[in-house]
């Protein structure tokens, strides 16, 4: 049985090793414990010796190559003949790196620093092919970050003569990932990041068996933007002033406008409730439509969890969002609120879930989720906006849909309110 | 080599080469794992030291109890450990020794005595004189034998604890593995005076044996033992030993505190292994074909055991916060 | 029923333990004739022997790594450590060997030793005979830490620590061991990780440690007064910390302040706060306040070391800015 001769793991921070020179020559006979090659690591110099008796077979890295630890680099086989075929090539030569002047000319694209603490990107994908001509807006790469993901132009007229990284290599900020030329380059050039660079890869993990999954790819979701803030003002008030206040469907900000001092801690709150009604709704806001419906269960916990597991859908508020606008006569964005948040939603006619975003767009419709509080009838009056309110109970849901004539005619209102409720209680209804 | 004893201890010698043809078989696996990045962490190699693991292992029953160090291999092996269990823990597998929480410097094998490795060089010298005491307070014979290197004969911990164990006649052995080297330096750059002076201070009786000779380990710990049994503990070894490979794996550049000189004398002309095994040859307890089958049925061992290693479950990740408390 | 001081409940505990079980022997400096500086262990040697109340020489780290091997070897060693200031000597016994030996070993040996130790300042011993450092033991995983905040609880959570797998630190108050209050002839244990509600109230709650304890009731009598019903609560353990009994508790006052001698920065007051920031959200309708001791060494001259730890006086006045909804360090 051939013995795999692989490039030593000598230090914990150690990822490669280069070949000084080889000290047995392929054919030769080696027996356990001969110098066969010597390395050089950042620490130092070494001779590496046989682990077995045979011949030295398969050789696939010559001397000044810098090869990851853990690589096979040659073989000690049974006889001098061995034809088993020999390893493949390690993945960095430093011997074959291409000189500065096999680029083609032209101005370098490079991967762009999005974030103070953001060392590399990864390359999506690649909106041009070598050799296309671009103009400077337009889309070269796609880009992805901890952060977010981005696409990234071209910045000027030219044509795109070389592409330095494949979709998915992790890439330095600041490292070129593509070069424009001001004329057609005659032979365009698309190279991954790996076969470009000098430093190597990094090391493979350490005790990786065959049955190890490989490690999952780098790609991080964007992560939400943070909840944006109210933008009527900022008012002080306690962690449980502002739940009750919600709950109870009360607005403290008609205290600071009333001149009391803050913060505002839970007995404001009875203060609240004394004040006199603030000035009138804004005209065509009151409320003369309440419509009510009900349902035997809940299924939208059980949706989420499946549109998570099946479809990767986490974004539970994307979800019920979406379900509303689905069911407006004429789908516009939506907002929904829960524990004094609000988020705008908006997707694309269609019905796919997936694709429901988070939007700057005034909402056509406000989604008041109050289950899990112990409120189980609303009467709020009216708004900028109808609102559906969904409250909890013993086993399914209660829906409420307030607005103004003036907001919606009576059809579109039954409409909306009974084909949310379905698809409350029917969720998969939704995609059907 | 020490004078052998009557023709019955055949079974004991062979049983003593195995021994530590199992240590050397396991660290040159062990050293080849690392060196082909499929071990993660780091290691010590205790390959050269074999016969005083051995020698002193089997003087001890599986009652006795001993505390090992970050170089632990040799003692775990020496103290009856398995392959299988010892390699899945060296790869941080969930059938190792420790579940893989502890890996190469934290084995540790209760069912033959083990207390473990101690990463903390001296770490253990409390735990080892603290087991002797138990022995005492209970009324029971079990013997302690504390592994240190000579590193560890710096730490202010070893006098606390000899000093205790003299006064009260602890059931301990203080084995120091004296292997020439603290680290990356020469021991008589941190050692002031004599070694075995230290604990002759406390009254504790000192020897110092050729730590190569597994014959002479054994024998000495063989007596120190019984009169440990009877109350004449606690006793003092330094035993004279070489390592042959760095501190750890990957300590390749080490000419400027050893010489390759130095390492290869060890080698050729002091090695615990050749020694014994010529001494078994001419002494006609084994002929070199018996010596080599048994050498390569311990290597197939040993490769059957990393193979199984290499193939075995990492455990499962809801191990992360178990055992952080005992029940 | 009988009262008796912490120092007379420490003592039947640790005998009643002895009794019980053979393997429990005790060890440290002066503990046998001398009975340690306190008194705490008098009597002890006359009825268990020089075997089992062990004196030791001055040498903690030494008798501690004794204390851990014993217990991986089938014995309930208890470590006295004359004050809870010379655990820094023995940090590497306690968090690198006791507190790691179950993990380590995947399970296969446990560590079943107590060391008791005491906190407490305003002694006028100075710095280095005053500190109150649970903190630090609290912060390594594998380590119990129990503070008994009278003689009654002195002794349950002594009798339960002793029957523990783990090495558990058991803080006495060195100030507390001549108070006395009642405590029951008949056997009883105090389960880890169980709070105590010592005074009900709905306007605050004060959560506060071993000597804190007084401090908290003391509070709590002067804002009765006032109309301000503070509920007192002492979590015993505060590793293990009975998280459900303090949620509980906030979420009805809606405020808290928590309240430990150690030093204020990176506490335990800061944890519990930490917590219930986290857990209680929702239903604070005030910030949840630390009184720790000042992080300052612990002064020799009464006239400073009194005014380095909290006094039901700051604790009034505390609670009485929170309940007023005053707007506490904030800009």
């Amino acid at each position: 049985m051939p013995h795999d001769v692989t490039m030593p793991q000598l230090g914990m921070a150690q990822d490669a090793g280069k070949i000084v020179s080889w000290l047995k020559s392929p054919g030769d006979a080696v027996a356990k414990g001969d110098a066969l090659f010597e390395v050089e690591t950042d620490k130092a110099t070494m001779e590496v010796e046989a682990q077995a008796d045979g011949f030295l077979t398969g050789v696939s890295a010559s001397a000044g190559e810098d090869v990851p630890v853990g690589a096979v680099i040659a073989r000690i086989s049974d006889s001098a003949e061995d034809d088993d075929p020999a390893p493949a090539a390690p993945a960095t030569e430093a011997g074959s790196e291409p000189a500065p002047d096999d680029l083609p000319e032209g101005h370098p694209v490079t991967m762009p620093q999005l974030g103070m603490a953001q060392d590399s990107g990864v390359l999506v994908s690649w909106q041009k092919s070598p050799g296309d001509a671009v103009a400077a807006d337009d889309v070269l790469f796609e880009v992805e970050t901890d952060k977010s993901t981005m696409e990234v132009e071209a910045g000027r007229d030219g044509f795109l003569a070389a592409t330095l990284a494949e979709a998915g290599e992790d890439v330095p900020v600041g490292e070129a990932v593509a070069i424009i030329s001001a004329e057609a380059p005659d032979t365009p050039v698309a190279r991954s990041r790996a076969a470009s660079s000098a430093p190597p890869p990094a090391a493979p993990e350490p005790a990786k068996g065959d049955d190890t999954p490989a490690a999952p790819p780098k790609a991080k979701p964007p992560s939400p933007t943070p909840p944006v803030p109210s933008t009527t003002g900022r008012v002080l008030a306690s962690p449980k002033a502002r739940r009750l206040a919600l709950e109870q469907g009360l607005d403290l900000s008609r205290l600071a406008e009333a001149g009391y001092p803050q913060p505002f801690h839970v007995r404001d709150i009875e203060t609240l409730k004394t004040l006199p009604d603030a000035t009138p709704a804004p005209q065509g806001a009151t409320a003369s439509r309440r419509l009510v419906a009900e349902t035997a269960t809940d299924g939208l916990p059980g949706f989420m969890a499946w549109a998570a597991e099946a479809h990767g859908l986490t974004d539970a508020d994307a979800i019920l969002a979406g379900l509303a606008a689905a069911s407006l006569a004429d789908p516009g964005p939506v907002a929904v609120e829960r524990h004094g948040q609000s988020r705008t939603y908006a997707g694309p006619a269609a019905r796919a879930l997936s694709q429901v975003a988070e939007s700057d767009a005034a909402p056509a419709l406000t989604l008041r989720d109050l289950r899990g509080s112990p409120l189980r009838t609303v009467e709020m009056g009216g708004e900028d906006t109808p609102v559906v309110t969904l409250t909890g109970g013993s086993a399914g849901l209660t829906i409420t849909l307030e607005c103004s004539p003036s907001q919606m005619d009576a059809q579109t209102a039954i409409r909306l309110l009974t084909e949310f409720a379905g698809r409350v209680e029917q969720p998969l209804r939704h995609l059907l | 080599m020490a004078k052998a004893k009557a023709k019955t201890n055949t079974e004991e010698y062979l049983r003593m080469y195995r021994q530590m043809v199992r240590i050397r078989t396991f660290e040159d696996n062990a050293n080849q794992l690392y060196l082909s990045a499929k071990m993660p962490g780091l290691t010590h190699m205790y390959s050269g030291e074999e016969a005083v693991a051995v020698g002193i292992c089997e003087a001890l029953t599986d009652d006795d109890r001993i505390t090992s160090t970050h170089r632990g291999h040799g003692h775990c092996v020496a103290k009856g450990a398995e392959f299988k269990e010892m390699f899945c823990e060296l790869l941080g597998k969930e059938e190792g020794y420790c579940r893989g929480k502890g890996g190469s410097m934290h084995i540790a094998d209760q069912s033959h005595g083990n207390l473990g490795a101690n990463a903390i060089v001296g770490g253990s010298m409390g735990i080892a004189t603290g087991s002797a005491l138990r022995a005492k307070l209970q009324g029971k014979d079990d013997v302690t034998v504390c592994f240190f290197g000579d590193g560890a004969t710096a730490q202010g911990l070893w006098y606390e604890v000899m000093n205790m164990a003299a006064l009260w006649n602890l059931p301990v052995i203080y084995a120091c593995e004296n292997n020439g080297y603290s680290e990356y330096t020469r021991t008589d750059e941190i050692a002031a005076g004599s070694i075995t002076a230290r604990a002759e201070a406390f009254g504790i009786e000192a020897h110092k044996v050729d730590g190569q000779d597994v014959l002479a380990v054994n024998e000495l710990t063989q007596k120190l033992v019984a009169r440990c049994r009877k109350g004449e503990g606690p006793f003092f070894i330094e035993l004279e030993t070489y390592r042959y490979h760095g501190h750890h794996v990957g300590d390749i550049n080490r000419e400027y505190y050893r010489a390759k000189d130095e390492e290869k004398d060890w080698r050729e002309n002091r090695d615990p292994i050749t020694r014994f095994r010529a001494y078994l040859v001419e002494q006609g307890i084994a002929s070199e074909d018996d010596i080599e089958a048994m050498n390569a049925e311990i290597e197939k061992d040993a490769a059957e055991a990393v193979a199984y290693a290499e193939a075995a479950p990492y455990p499962d990740v809801s191990e992360v916060d178990m055992h952080v408390y005992a029940d | 029923m009988r009262e008796i001081t912490l120092s007379q409940a420490v003592n039947e505990a640790l005998a009643e333990e002895m009794r019980r079980d053979e393997t429990v022997f005790i060890l440290g400096e002066d503990v046998a004739e001398a009975g340690t500086p306190f008194k705490v262990l008098s009597g002890l040697v006359e009825e268990f022997g020089t075997e089992r109340v062990l004196d030791t020489p001055i040498s903690e780290p030494g008798f501690v790594g004794l204390a851990v091997g014993a217990a991986m070897t089938g014995a309930r060693p208890v470590v006295d450590l004359m004050f809870g200031d010379f655990i820094y000597l023995v940090m590497d016994q306690l968090c690198n060997q006791a507190a790691k030996q179950h993990y380590m070993s995947g399970g296969k040996l446990s560590v079943p030793m107590v060391l008791r130790t005491n906190m407490g300042a305003t002694r006028r011993s100075a710095a280095q005979h005053s500190q109150s450092l649970q903190a630090l033991v609290a912060h390594i995983p594998g380590l119990k830490v129990a503070m008994p905040s009278s003689a009654y609880e002195a002794k349950g959570l002594m009798k339960t620590a002793i029957r523990d797998n783990n090495p558990v630190v058991i803080f006495e108050d060195k100030l507390m061991y001549q108070d006395k209050a009642p405590v029951p002839e008949e056997e009883y244990l105090i389960p880890f990780g169980e709070a105590n509600v010592k005074r009900e109230g709905t306007d605050i709650t004060l959560i506060a440690t071993s000597s804190m304890v007084q401090v908290a009731e003391k509070a709590a009598e002067i804002l009765s007064n006032e109309g301000i019903e503070a509920e007192v609560i002492d979590p015993r353990t505060i590793v293990p910390l009975d998280e459900a009994t303090l949620l509980e508790s906030v979420r009805k006052t809606s405020r808290a302040i928590v309240i430990d001698e150690g030093h204020q920065s990176y506490g335990v007051t800061a944890e519990i706060a930490s917590r219930l920031n986290e857990k209680a959200f929702y239903h604070l309708d005030a910030p949840v306040l630390r009184m720790g001791a000042m992080d300052v060494p612990v002064p020799f001259s009464p006239a400073l070391e009194d005014i380095t730890v909290p006094t039901p006086e700051g604790v009034v006045e505390n609670a009485r800015k929170l309940c007023a909804g005053e707007l506490i360090h904030a800009a």
